[in-house]
């Protein structure tokens, strides 16, 4: 039998962390070992160990296992900054990658955003990897993000042997995720501000899938930012995505906001104010990743979904299932022009399983705890 | 044509079914008044406007063509006839009562000649055949569906827009907003400072380029009309893409409007991935020392910022363009400046002059002064090492001898030029 590479991935409960590891399973050079404090929904053949990662004896486990690459995913979202989530989030990372360091695990992936870059007037067009972080810590999943990251930098220079992958999303978009940006667009009420049309940029979930199951194949230790290609607009990506609302005047947004908590919006207001916007060329040089989904066509897919959902009576299944394959042909011939065209470095279209999954997993809430 | 004739002739029936009851009598000078009627009558004919070019849309469908034959007869035929007519007319009232002397000449048309006088015959009578065309059932089938067209058209446009049917390249630049705004800076740039712009010719028709400009005038509208010159003069009508400073951010609709308009925010790291796609960018490396100075200190340079833009252009080896507008300067004449308010308002500074903020927003209209632009020689930075961005030295060097040959370019053309209002 041929050497195996041991990958563990934690949080396989949840979405981000089952569906990695579904598609790590695929991989046959990989035995993927997964890590939760509960079961996952569905067993998927996957080697599922039930612990929890904080717990001190995971050093043991790794060892004995002979891990050389975890993939850290367990996240507990939160909007309001929370003791739980600190201690489960930010005291977990550190305690796994300790785990890691003295387990000898060789390898570990992180998933991160590129919002910790923070929404600043004076941010540049494209903010490289090395831009501070300025994000605010008001919004929880955040502060938590921000604070994993702080550590990260402490962490490299005393473990240099283990190599991070830090791999830092834009938005997050796509029809099964529960993310900031699909709860902003799906809700008419959360408010967009007048006056303020920042860029922004988004990613498709499934490449989220595939940025890090490429980062767990292939060695390329570092941080990146991941996004689609085309930044485009917040009202032009609302209009796409069929999401109408009244803009706000901005202080009485910002007054809103500090009555009522971040709740009050699903993305912090200075997103919808200012860009916030990663430069790609590393992705593209040193990652060598390019998301199989542009910008516009993961916001118009989202739309199409979104669309089949709310208008069900006056749309037959027949009707809108045909409207959802016609974005994704239309998606597809799109790629197939530019590829032909040579422009870019894109690769060929790949099955995108998420896609077909749709209509299984259309109830989300299943992973609203342990989605960001 | 139609129109022109037919207004014509309805009225000249009108004159000679007037003029003989005001005539009857007469005691020889009325041939000479008539024969001045008609003079007047030419005159107005020549100087009608043609309604055919204002109202292209309702000419097709107007039934005329009976109407056209009988005009066939041609106007100056009918006013001599009119004049022969009115001439046996008058001899014979003549004849009849010699004693009759006319009543003076009716007050009422005195005025009317007076306003004439005063608002030219062409105006005037612009003004009547107007009048007739708003008695005149085409004029509003005509602009119903004008109307109705026009209603159509913005609907469909906005409808596409809200629903995010539109390209914007990656900084954001949005090429339908930029078409909209363009007809507003035109006249900007052709009538209201009639801007004169020399040395496009040192505008690269393709490839990087780097302007820098002296920055005045209270509002950044040196930076719209560089842009809007080289957009409306240049032969390759190319987009200059200028930086604003980080204020702009933060101020609703100005800040996307900059952003569509192909703006971008003054960074390093901008302006150098600008240069690399092979763009035009103009920096004002002044900033608000420059933009908001005082009348008194008009025309003299402030620093030149950290010399970012230096490095901007030694990174990519961009050649720099000096370049001079003169003109903005007293387009406000700053008398002094309120940090107060300034920092009770957030902005980088809040300027007083005669009508602001004394008159709020009228005194926000600038005035029509007379702009030059001028745009100097390049200056090639190619000549330097890869490294030489980080020779500060060198960045500092090289920024007081842009400023410089700034300054020169201004004060050159401040030598030449006479007066503020006429260049």
């Amino acid at each position: 039998m041929t050497e195996q590479r041991v990958v563990v991935v934690d949080g396989v409960a949840g979405y981000w962390g089952g569906r990695v590891a579904e598609r790590l399973l695929a991989e046959p050079e990989l035995h993927v070992i997964g890590l939760d404090t509960e079961p996952p929904q569905q067993g998927s053949g996957i080697d599922f160990i039930q612990a929890d990662m904080r717990n001190p004896l995971l050093v043991e486990l790794l060892k004995e296992e002979k891990v050389q690459t975890y993939v850290h995913l367990a996240f507990l979202g939160s909007e309001r900054p929370s003791e739980t989530a600190f201690d489960f989030n930010v005291m977990g990372s550190m305690k796994v990658l300790s785990a890691c360091a003295e387990a000898g695990v060789t390898r570990v992936i992180l998933k991160s955003s590129t919002l910790l870059y923070g929404a600043q007037p004076g941010n540049s067009a494209f903010l490289r990897e090395d831009h501070p972080l300025n994000a605010k810590r008001n919004f929880g999943a955040l502060r938590d993000l921000l604070e994993i990251e702080n550590f990260l930098a402490a962490f490299r220079s005393q473990s240099p042997e283990v190599k991070l992958t830090v791999l830092r999303f834009a938005h997050i978009l796509g029809p099964t995720a529960d993310t900031p940006l699909t709860r902003f667009l799906r809700d008419d009420t959360a408010p967009m501000l007048l006056g303020f049309d920042p860029v922004v940029q988004v990613i498709h979930e499934g490449d989220v899938i595939n940025a890090l199951a490429h980062a767990t194949l292939n060695d390329v230790p570092g941080t990146y930012n991941v996004a689609a290609r085309g930044a485009m607009p917040l009202f032009k990506l609302a209009g796409l995505a069929g999401k109408f609302t009244l803009p706000v005047f901005h202080p009485f947004a910002y007054l809103g906001e500090s009555f009522l908590g971040p709740q009050f919006t699903p993305i912090d207001f200075d997103y919808l104010r200012y860009p916030c916007v990663g430069d790609l060329q590393r992705m593209r040089e040193d990652l060598e990743f390019e998301p199989a989904y542009l910008a516009e066509d993961a916001v118009r897919e989202f739309a199409a979904l979104r669309k089949q959902k709310a208008a069900a009576p006056a749309m037959t299944p027949q009707e809108a299932e045909e409207e959802r394959l016609r974005v994704i042909i239309e998606r597809r011939k799109n790629i197939r022009q530019q590829a032909a065209s040579g422009s870019s470095t894109r690769p060929q279209p790949r099955g995108h399983p998420e896609a077909d999954a749709v209509a299984e997993s259309a109830d989300s809430s299943l992973y609203e705890e342990k989605s960001q | 044509m139609t129109e022109s004739k037919k207004t014509t002739r309805r009225r000249t029936r009108a004159r000679s079914a007037a003029v003989p009851s005001e005539l009857k009598p007469s005691n020889g000078d009325g041939e000479v008044k008539v024969q001045k009627a008609v003079a007047a009558l030419e005159e107005i004919s020549v100087s009608l406007p043609n309604p055919a070019v204002e109202k292209p849309a309702l000419e097709s469908d107007r039934p005329g063509a009976a109407a056209e034959n009988e005009q066939e007869i041609p106007v100056e035929q009918l006013q001599q006839q009119l004049l022969q007519e009115l001439n046996d007319l008058i001899a014979r009232l003549k004849e009849l009562s010699p004693a009759f002397a006319p009543a003076q000449f009716p007050a009422a048309q005195n005025v009317i000649e007076a306003a004439q006088g005063i608002l030219g015959k062409a105006n005037f009578e612009k003004l009547r055949s107007v009048a007739g065309d708003l008695l005149d059932l085409d004029t509003w089938k005509g602009a119903w569906f004008i109307a109705n067209q026009m209603a159509q058209l913005q609907a469909n446009t906005l409808q596409r827009r809200l629903h995010g049917e539109y390209e914007t390249d990656e900084w954001g630049m949005d090429p339908e907003v930029l078409e909209a705004v363009t007809p507003f800076f035109e006249f900007l740039y052709r009538k209201y400072w009639r801007v004169t712009m020399t040395g496009l010719e040192h505008v690269p028709d393709t490839g990087r380029a780097l302007f820098v400009v002296n920055h005045s005038g209270q509002l950044p509208f040196d930076g719209a009309m560089l842009a809007s010159g080289v957009k409306l003069d240049h032969p390759r009508n190319r987009l200059v893409r200028t930086m604003f400073a980080s204020w702009f951010p933060t101020l609703p609709f100005a800040a996307p409007l900059l952003v569509k308009c192909g703006q971008v925010l003054a960074t390093e790291d901008n302006g150098v991935r600008l240069l690399e796609n092979e763009e035009l960018v103009s920096v004002f490396p002044e900033g608000y020392k420059g933009v908001g100075k005082l009348y008194k200190e008009r025309y003299q340079l402030a620093r030149f910022g950290r010399g970012g833009f230096i490095r901007m252009a030694l990174k990519t080896r961009s050649p720099i363009l000096p370049l001079a507008v003169v003109g903005a300067e007293e387009t406000y004449i700053s008398i002094a400046k309120s940090d107060v308010m300034a920092k009770l308002i957030g902005f980088p500074y809040f300027p007083i002059t005669p009508t602001f903020p004394l008159l709020g927003p009228l005194g926000v209209i600038p005035m029509p002064t007379k702009w030059y632009i001028d745009i100097g020689e390049p200056i090639p930075l190619d000549g330097y090492n890869s490294r030489a961005d980080q020779n500060l030295m060198l960045v500092s060097q090289l920024t007081d001898q842009v400023r410089g040959v700034v300054q020169k370019m201004i004060n050159e053309r401040l030598a030449q030029r006479k007066s503020v209002f006429r260049g």
